[in-house]
């Protein structure tokens, strides 16, 4: 068990993403959008199960609008995965989570 | 019950809903039942398993004796689609593709499973890249660009209007809009570019989508194309309201014995709550969630009057 859905924005990103000490799986949202809602629980039930060895971390497009650009994010949810600060995979929509379980293993 | 004008609202006339319309009826609720019966899987089958009915009856005549058999329980028909819902004090908000907006008691899901993905070359490939299933969701991202919504119903007209406020030009493909009258002519007056009589041949681009190839052999320079089939269904309505799907495919809605979901007072039944989609499993679960849904509304009233 780690810490939480940790939540980041435009100005943390660098420092808590891209030279963060673990990989790192980053779910981009936004409040208005209903998939992104569904797909909330699951990134929970991940960090509790995966969340000593992988940060979870969640990004709300509406407060950030930098970063979504700067990876090309044009639909969410978007969840990425980085690991030295570099995308190791991604997944866009509400996806099962033996789905992201699968992402998960490239890196574990 | 309260003194509301209704009190259960059905998302969806195929036979999980037909069937909850007709028991929460003869339990007093006022019903009221959204949807359009050529949305139902049931429309052009061909019934041959259903118990006690053997070479009886076509789908769609079944549809029509459930709606009448349904009326006879006093459940009104509202032949339009939702394009949103949203709850409030404890009560759902339902809004119509015409503009219309009712608040109920309790809701039931019943709007089974439709095809919402186009099967044309291009498609999986962008998913992301500039192809969206999720007007709400996505239409931030297309700020000032051009994009194009297909379908031919409530989804895609209703997105394509959203779209407005974003892009700088919305172009609808559809073969013919199948849209409420009122939808239709708040369509015609917008500007919505409406290219009628043709579907999407192919969806091109290098790394992202660049444009549209039309069965009509013209093509179509966009940065964006929404596909929005059919009615909105469980993803588009029920996600917002913070329903829990099912955890091996995401696309099912989770519920228990008595076709409970996760929220209060939200119920689900038939096709949208997983396989196997038979009228039998739809129809059973229908009338479990309308006795359900009217039991809840009735309590729900009673607490509120008590309290005062």
């Amino acid at each position: 068990m780690g810490q939480g859905v940790l939540d980041v924005d435009d100005s943390s990103f660098e420092s808590e993403i891209l030279k963060a000490d673990k990989p790192v799986l980053v779910d981009f949202w936004a409040p208005w959008c209903g998939p992104c809602k569904a797909i909330a629980p699951v990134m929970n039930q991940l960090e509790e199960t995966y969340g000593d060895s992988i940060i979870f971390a969640r990004c709300n497009v509406d407060h950030s609008p930098n970063t979504p650009t700067k990876y090309s994010i044009r639909a969410i949810p978007t969840i990425i995965l980085f690991q030295d600060g570099k995308v190791v995979d991604q997944v866009v929509g509400a996806v099962p989570k033996s789905h992201l379980e699968e992402l998960l293993k490239k890196i574990l | 019950m309260s003194d509301q004008l209704y009190n259960v609202a059905i998302i969806g006339r195929g036979p999980a809903g037909l069937q909850a319309a007709i028991h929460s009826g003869s339990k007093k609720a006022k019903v009221i039942v959204f949807g359009k019966p050529r949305n139902s899987g049931l429309y052009k089958a061909r019934v041959a398993n259903f118990c006690c009915s053997e070479d009886v009856i076509t789908g769609k005549e079944m549809l029509e004796a459930g709606r009448k058999q349904a009326e006879s329980f006093g459940a009104v028909f509202l032949e339009e689609d939702i394009i949103e819902a949203k709850s409030e004090n404890n009560r759902f908000i339902l809004v119509t593709e015409s503009g219309g907006a009712f608040t109920f008691e309790t809701l039931i899901l019943a709007m089974g499973v439709a095809r919402k993905k186009l099967q044309v070359k291009g498609e999986k490939e962008f998913v992301g890249r500039g192809v969206s299933y999720c007007v709400d969701c996505d239409a931030t991202f297309f700020k000032g660009m051009d994009v194009a919504v297909v379908g031919n119903e409530s989804a895609a007209a209703a997105g394509a209007l959203a779209l407005l406020l974003y892009a700088r030009t919305v172009y609808l493909v559809c073969r013919k809009p199948m849209i409420s009258d009122l939808l239709h002519e708040r369509l015609k007056r917008s500007e919505v570019r409406i290219l009628q009589d043709t579907w999407v041949k192919e969806i091109v681009g290098a790394n992202e989508v660049e444009g549209l190839m039309l069965t009509n052999d013209e093509s179509l320079k966009v940065s964006g194309v929404f596909i929005e089939l059919g009615a909105k269904g469980a993803m588009e309505l029920a996600a917002n309201l913070g329903v829990v799907f099912d955890a091996e495919t995401f696309s099912f809605i989770e519920t228990n014995k008595k076709q409970e979901t996760n929220i209060p007072g939200l119920y689900a039944a038939g096709d949208i709550t997983g396989q196997p989609w038979q009228i039998a499993k739809a129809v059973g679960e229908g009338c479990t969630a309308g006795i359900e849904a009217a039991e809840y509304a009735r309590k729900l009233a009673d607490s509120e009057r008590s309290r005062g």
